[in-house]
Parts: structure tokens; C-alpha cells; sequence
């Protein structure tokens, strides 16, 4: 079974920064990476994806992450990723985009990665990302905490909203979305942790972390296909 | 039929270690900070089921085989996967091989080297 780190923030245009960052996840022994670029790039050119590639043996996707405020900047924004071919996830505080980009086929994934994000997740959200076969994500990054009075607040909240997620039998993906190098850790070990302290049964724990992201993928292929079959016509 | 024995089945785990600054990490120290994760995540409930003993530790090149009970497994992974600190310095305790049998751990062990 190969896992999947399905966030991973890196600056595109510090390559000797995203160089060590890559070749650490190789030592790890991580074999399939979703990339997000930090700095606010719209499109990744074919010639970086390609000089990025070249650095590790790893299976390289991409994904673009907005950070949304209100609902008039999210129509704006969205505009421009009408005929867009990768991975596109929203992650907002306001619960009328949250509504919004889960109703939209262009979103790909919903993020709840940050802890107060997260407290904003609700049933309705959860129920429209099924209907729209698009991807509530969480993230691991609030666990590794040195202060034990934030870190178990953040366990807490992880455990409930998954086990909300999970009752609802909704989609969902686990990524590390870790910021520092020296927090980065293998996927399977993280299933480890979200079986043990998350209470996450270890068959989905380890479907968050492989299966998900792979139908992503295909998901968005898909639609990279159609977009391509559209323009040939 | 699978006959009931008193013997406790056993898993045997390969990490390896990255470190910030390589610095000299011996046993001890390893051993202490791998208990203080345990206890401070699974607490006594959990420690007195793990049945931990660490078979191999090389601190050339940065690996080591636990050996633990199969049921306790996954806590060991968590336990050791929370560790982000041993004496003030970042590590990372990573792992990569399970096995059964600690004949198979050193097979893999020895392709890890090789490949290096």
C-alpha cells in the first residue's frame, strides 16, 4: 500500500530550502507527495515541475490552497480557476464560503487543517462535500506541540471533529501539513498515532492517508481529461 | 488449529534516527526518552502491556531495532513518532521496517545499507 503526504507547504522559490525539504521526505522513506507552493503562484509551470521532479525519487502532485476571507473575495478568486487541471482545495473561517466552495465542483478539498478552522466544521458542510464527491481535510500539524495543555486541546478537537466526520461516513484525507523540517514524519507512522490517540479505526486511518488521495488524483485527472477533450472539440 | 501457548507473539521495529546537529545519543538516553513518550501519551495502562526491549542500537549509522509485544505495536509507532526532542536537539525517529522475525529486520537492514 503506498501513503500518500497529501499537504505539504514549501516556498517554489527557494529551491535549495524545497531540495532539503524533499530529500528529508525521501529519507524518511515517504514515496508519494502533494506539493503546496507558500508563495501565491496560480499555475506551476511545466519547466519547474520538471527541475523539481529531478531532485528525488518521489511521486510529485501539486495542489493550490486559498485562503479566503468573505464570500465576494471567494467569486472573485474563483474565477480564475475555471479550466484549472490540478488539485484545488479552500480553507476559510466563514462558514458561508465553507458552504460555498463545498456546493462548487471546482473545489477539490475543503481544509480544516487549522485548529480554529476546525472548531468552524459542521454537519451541513460535512453532507454537501458528499453530495459533491469533493474532500474534508485534516491535518496533524496542532499534535506536534511542545505545550501538553495546547496539545491535548488539540487532540481533542481533532477527535471530535473526525469522529464527526466519520459518523456521517463522509470523504476525508489526513495530511501532516507540517511547516518545520524536523516535524516531518513518515504517513504510516502517522497512522499510528491517529489509530492510537484519535481513535480512528486503523482500516480508515490508513484509507485517509492512501485510498483518498489516490481517488483525488484520479478525480482530478479525470477532469484534466475532460478539459483536454473540451479544447480538441 | 493453532495450538495455545504461553509464548507472546513479538514484532520487531527498525527506526532510523535524524538528527538536527549529530550528536553522541546512547541507549540510555534513547531508552529514557522513548519510556517518557509512552508514559506521557498511553500511561500505565498501556506501558505495562508493551513488553519493550531494544535488541540493536548503532549511533554510527543511525538505527535501532525495538523488539515489543505485536498487540502494542502501533503505540510503540505513536510513541516514538511524538518524539521531537532528545536533550534539547530536533530528531526524528522514523520507521521503516516491521517484522516478525528478527532474521527478516536485518535482511532489511542490510538492503537499507546497501543502498546508501
Amino acid at each position: 500500500m503506498t501513503y500518500f503526504e497529501s499537504r505539504l507547504p514549501v516556498n517554489f522559490e527557494r529551491i535549495n530550502d524545497l531540495q532539503n525539504r524533499l530529500r528529508l521526505c525521501e529519507k524518511i522513506g515517504i514515496k508519494n507527495i502533494i506539493l503546496e507552493p507558500q508563495n501565491d503562484l496560480r499555475n506551476i509551470s511545466l519547466d519547474l515541475k520538471k527541475e523539481i521532479e529531478s531532485f528525488v525519487k518521489i511521486n510529485i502532485f501539486y495542489r493550490i490552497n486559498l485562503k479566503i476571507d468573505t464570500l465576494d473575495d471567494f467569486k472573485s478568486k474563483i474565477k480564475n480557476y475555471n479550466k484549472f487541471a490540478g488539485i484545488l482545495s479552500v480553507e476559510s473561517l466563514n462558514k458561508e464560503v465553507q458552504l460555498r466552495s463545498a456546493k462548487d465542483s471546482r473545489v477539490d478539498i475543503i481544509s480544516f487543517s487549522d485548529p480554529e478552522i476546525l472548531k468552524s466544521l459542521t454537519p451541513g458542510i460535512v453532507s454537501l462535500t458528499k453530495q459533491n464527491n469533493s474532500f474534508i481535510e485534516f491535518s496533524l500539524a496542532p499534535i506536534m506541540e511542545s505545550n501538553k495543555v495546547l496539545q491535548s486541546k488539540n487532540f481533542r478537537n481533532l477527535y471530535k471533529y473526525i469522529h464527526l466526520v466519520l459518523k456521517l461516513k463522509a470523504n476525508f484525507l489526513i495530511s501532516g501539513n507540517f511547516q518545520n523540517l524536523f516535524n516531518y514524519r513518515h504517513p504510516r507512522a502517522l497512522i499510528s498515532v491517529c489509530h492510537t490517540l484519535l481513535g480512528i479505526p486503523l482500516v480508515l486511518a490508513k484509507k485517509a492517508f492512501s485510498i483518498n488521495p489516490e481517488l483525488l488524483i484520479e478525480k482530478v485527472q479525470k477532469s484534466q481529461n475532460n478539459i483536454f477533450n473540451f479544447k480538441i472539440n | 488449529m493453532r495450538l495455545i501457548t504461553n509464548k507472546e507473539r513479538q514484532r520487531y521495529i527498525l527506526f532510523i534516527i535524524i538528527q538536527e546537529n549529530k550528536i553522541f545519543l546512547d541507549q540510555k538516553t534513547l531508552l529514557k526518552s522513548i519510556w517518557k513518550s509512552i508514559w506521557r501519551y498511553f500511561g500505565m495502562k498501556e506501558a505495562n502491556r508493551i513488553g519493550l526491549w531494544l535488541i540493536e542500537f548503532n549511533s554510527q549509522e543511525d538505527y535501532f531495532i525495538l523488539r515489543c509485544s505485536h498487540e502494542t505495536k502501533e503505540i510503540i509507532i505513536s510513541a516514538l513518532t511524538l518524539i521531537q526532542e532528545i536533550n534539547g536537539r530536533k530528531i526524528i525517529l522514523s520507521p521503516i521496517k516491521t517484522s516478525g522475525t528478527i532474521k527478516s529486520i536485518k535482511k532489511h537492514k542490510l538492503l537499507l545499507n546497501n543502498i546508501k
